[in-house]
């Protein structure tokens, strides 16, 4: 056989060459690139420039570390951050332990019918936009017509001015955030409590009657790693908590709820000073990074 | 005395009755299996003595205790599982340890029970390991070590065995059995393994679809099965059942009319004669290895449709109206397919039954 017949079969497809794959991975790769990663190098890349939107006679000059230096030492934004942190730590516990006493509820068995029902109304919360929580918070803690205040006066209180007192806007944006992240954390939990094998479970009903030990024994290495993915991602989640707080409190009143998110808006769109933002936002970024590699070091186990 | 009693038991899931009224009591020390085919309701039954099902109706007694309504936990039975369900968190010495600890027990008197149960069962080198690092022979040691770590006083076992091969079955259903002798303990088995039951068991529960057939010695339930169901169930392979016509009854002897019977009939003694009537059928139980090759006055007169050979033994299937005949002969006869067959078998091995099945 000569080579040129060989080499017949192989001649060039219209259909498809060596680009073809590029053609179809283009569109995600474009879409991607544009809406992730450009901004995250602008930002990085505004971050070491002064780059007041307001001031553009001045140019965009390159500055270095000027910009985190500002950060750093900026006192409002450590108490921005460090009420994240407690805006955090009182979300998160309240929403594990009311999810983990929804989750093993739902896992008793019978009453088929109800629980499916209550499994898909979980959903309700999670599909909601937080601008729209924002905005029935609003509607739950209005002063003179919410339904929170008509509930307290049928235990006999007088009304709460929610969201213009510090204390009751801050509440009130904790509040809005568990009703709409237990359910996730439900879900997540009741997807842990139904890997434990049954006779596994069975065996230790057999050794101890106390559902507590159960829990803490049985149970609980098939949750860990639920819990850490709540964790990772609530805590993205809340570091970068905007809309909702937004609608709702403006970040006010005062700095009652002035999240870190909440501030650097407050600096980039409001102020201008974008450069300042974007430093801001990376720090942002690494902490979040940090938070959540600690979290997978020091939580997460596999069971088997 | 009766350590465990079961009081017309029953239980119902909605409309659908599983286990339909079993009773039986068992003595301190006995080693109890209940064995049926896929469906019969064993598993359910161990697991209400067990607690983990709820009962339906009717009551259970532990050690003349109604623990009916009792919590499992408070039972103090321990159930090995077929899956051998071992806390996968927990290293081998934990697993055993486990049900000590719930119970509060003082650290020394657990090391001191669980190295006793590793040495029993030779787990000592494993007690660091996780049960994935654990072959299933040693998962299954595992298991039973931690239920003999808190001195129950009812071992449950739901066919501990099955997920094993072969070779390690009967190493482990030795280890049982030695184990049982040790500890003297009451012990109620599993298993839809007949070969279990026999080898086990001091008594047999054969279960059917939710009722008990017959309870007796594994040596009872092969010498006078009460009915067809027993006498199928036990003995591999299953006995031999040819429905015959009665042709003339006389006295305590039968004459039984049947195309498969060498000259078309059969002369029986019973003294269960006079039960039956010239014109019913009875059935003819035969077990494969009472049957004997080439004797002298033949039962069967059947032609030879396949042979088996097992190296020592050979099971020959022979063509018949229904079910093929099979008879397991020593050796390896000279036969081929086509050849007449012609069985004998001594007329103490013949199994007579009525047309309802049950022994005549």
């Amino acid at each position: 056989m000569s080579e040129a017949m060989r080499a017949a079969p192989t001649k060039p497809n219209r259909g498809y060459g060596r680009w073809t794959p590029l053609w179809f991975l283009a569109p995600a790769v474009l879409t991607l690139f544009l809406i992730g990663i450009y901004p995250t190098i602008f930002a990085l890349v505004t971050s070491f420039r002064r780059y007041n939107i307001t001031r553009p006679r001045e140019g965009f000059p390159f500055v270095g570390f000027e910009n985190y230096v500002a950060v750093l030492t900026d006192s409002t934004f450590w108490s921005s951050l460090l009420l994240t942190a407690k805006f955090y730590v009182t979300v998160l516990p309240i929403q594990v332990v009311l999810g983990l006493i929804v989750a093993l509820l739902l896992h008793k068995p019978g009453m088929g019918l109800l629980k499916s029902l209550a499994r898909v109304t979980l959903v309700v919360p999670l599909a909601t936009t937080y601008a729209v929580v924002g905005l029935i918070g609003r509607l739950i803690f209005n002063r003179d017509f919410g339904v929170a205040n008509q509930f307290l006066s049928f235990a006999g209180f007088g009304p709460v001015d929610w969201l213009s007192t510090p204390g009751g806007a801050f509440a009130a944006i904790v509040i809005m955030d568990v009703w709409q992240w237990t359910p996730f954390c439900a879900l997540i939990f009741l997807a842990g409590l139904s890997m434990v094998p049954g006779e596994i479970e069975e065996a230790a009903r057999l050794e101890t009657s106390s559902k507590l030990a159960l829990l803490r024994h049985v149970q609980l290495p098939y949750l860990l790693p639920g819990l850490t993915a709540v964790m990772i991602l609530r805590s993205a989640d809340v570091l970068k908590l905007f809309d909702m707080v937004f609608v709702m409190t403006r970040g006010g009143p005062g700095s009652a709820t002035d999240l870190i998110s909440i501030y650097i808006q407050r600096v980039g769109f409001r102020i201008f000073d974008l450069g300042t933002a974007s430093a801001q936002a990376i720090l942002l970024l690494i902490i979040t990074i940090v938070i959540s590699r600690l979290y997978i070091r020091l939580l997460y186990r596999e069971v088997q | 005395m009766t350590f465990l009693r079961l009081d017309n038991i029953k239980k119902n899931y909605g409309d659908a009755s599983v286990i339909k009224g079993v009773s039986f009591a068992a003595s301190k020390g006995e080693f109890v299996v209940f064995v049926g085919p896929s469906g019969c309701g064993k598993s359910t039954l161990l697991r209400m003595i067990a607690g983990l099902e709820d009962v339906s109706e009717g009551q259970l007694y532990i050690d003349g205790k109604d623990v009916t309504y009792e919590e499992p936990a408070k039972r103090e039975v321990s159930m090995v599982f077929q899956s051998y369900a071992l806390y996968p968190h927990m290293n081998v010495f934990e697993n055993m340890a486990f049900g000590l600890r719930m119970a509060k027990r003082p650290e020394a008197e657990i090391r001191a029970q669980v190295m006793e149960a590793a040495r029993i069962l030779q787990l000592e080198a494993l007690l660091e390991r996780k049960p994935r690092a654990l072959s299933g022979g040693q998962r299954q040691r595992v298991a039973i070590g931690r239920s003999i770590v808190r001195h129950p006083k009812l071992f449950l076992f739901d066919e501990p065995l099955s997920n094993l091969d072969a070779e390690l079955r009967s190493q482990m259903r030795v280890e049982i059995a030695k184990l049982h002798r040790s500890l003297g303990a009451t012990m109620v088995y599993v298993t839809h393994d007949q070969v279990e039951a026999m080898t086990l068991a001091d008594r047999i529960v054969v279960l059917r679809a939710g009722l008990v057939e017959q309870i007796g010695s594994p040596t009872e339930l092969y010498d006078k099965p009460a009915n067809t169901f027993v006498a199928g169930f036990i003995g591999s392979p299953k006995m031999n059942f040819i429905n015959a016509k009665v042709s003339s009854v006389s006295g305590t002897g039968l004459r039984l009319d049947h195309p498969a019977l060498a000259g078309g009939s059969l002369g029986v003694d019973t003294p269960a004669a006079a039960r039956v009537k010239v014109g019913d059928t009875v059935i003819i139980g035969l077990r494969p290895e009472h049957l004997t090759v080439g004797a002298a006055d033949p039962v069967l007169s059947l032609t030879l449709d396949f042979a088996e050979s097992l190296g020592g033994s050979t099971q020959l299937y022979a063509r018949s109206e229904g079910e093929p005949v099979i008879a397991l002969t020593a050796g390896r006869p000279e036969l081929k397919p086509g050849d007449a067959l012609k069985l004998g078998i001594a007329p103490r091995h013949i199994y007579l039954f009525d047309a309802a099945g049950l022994a005549l």
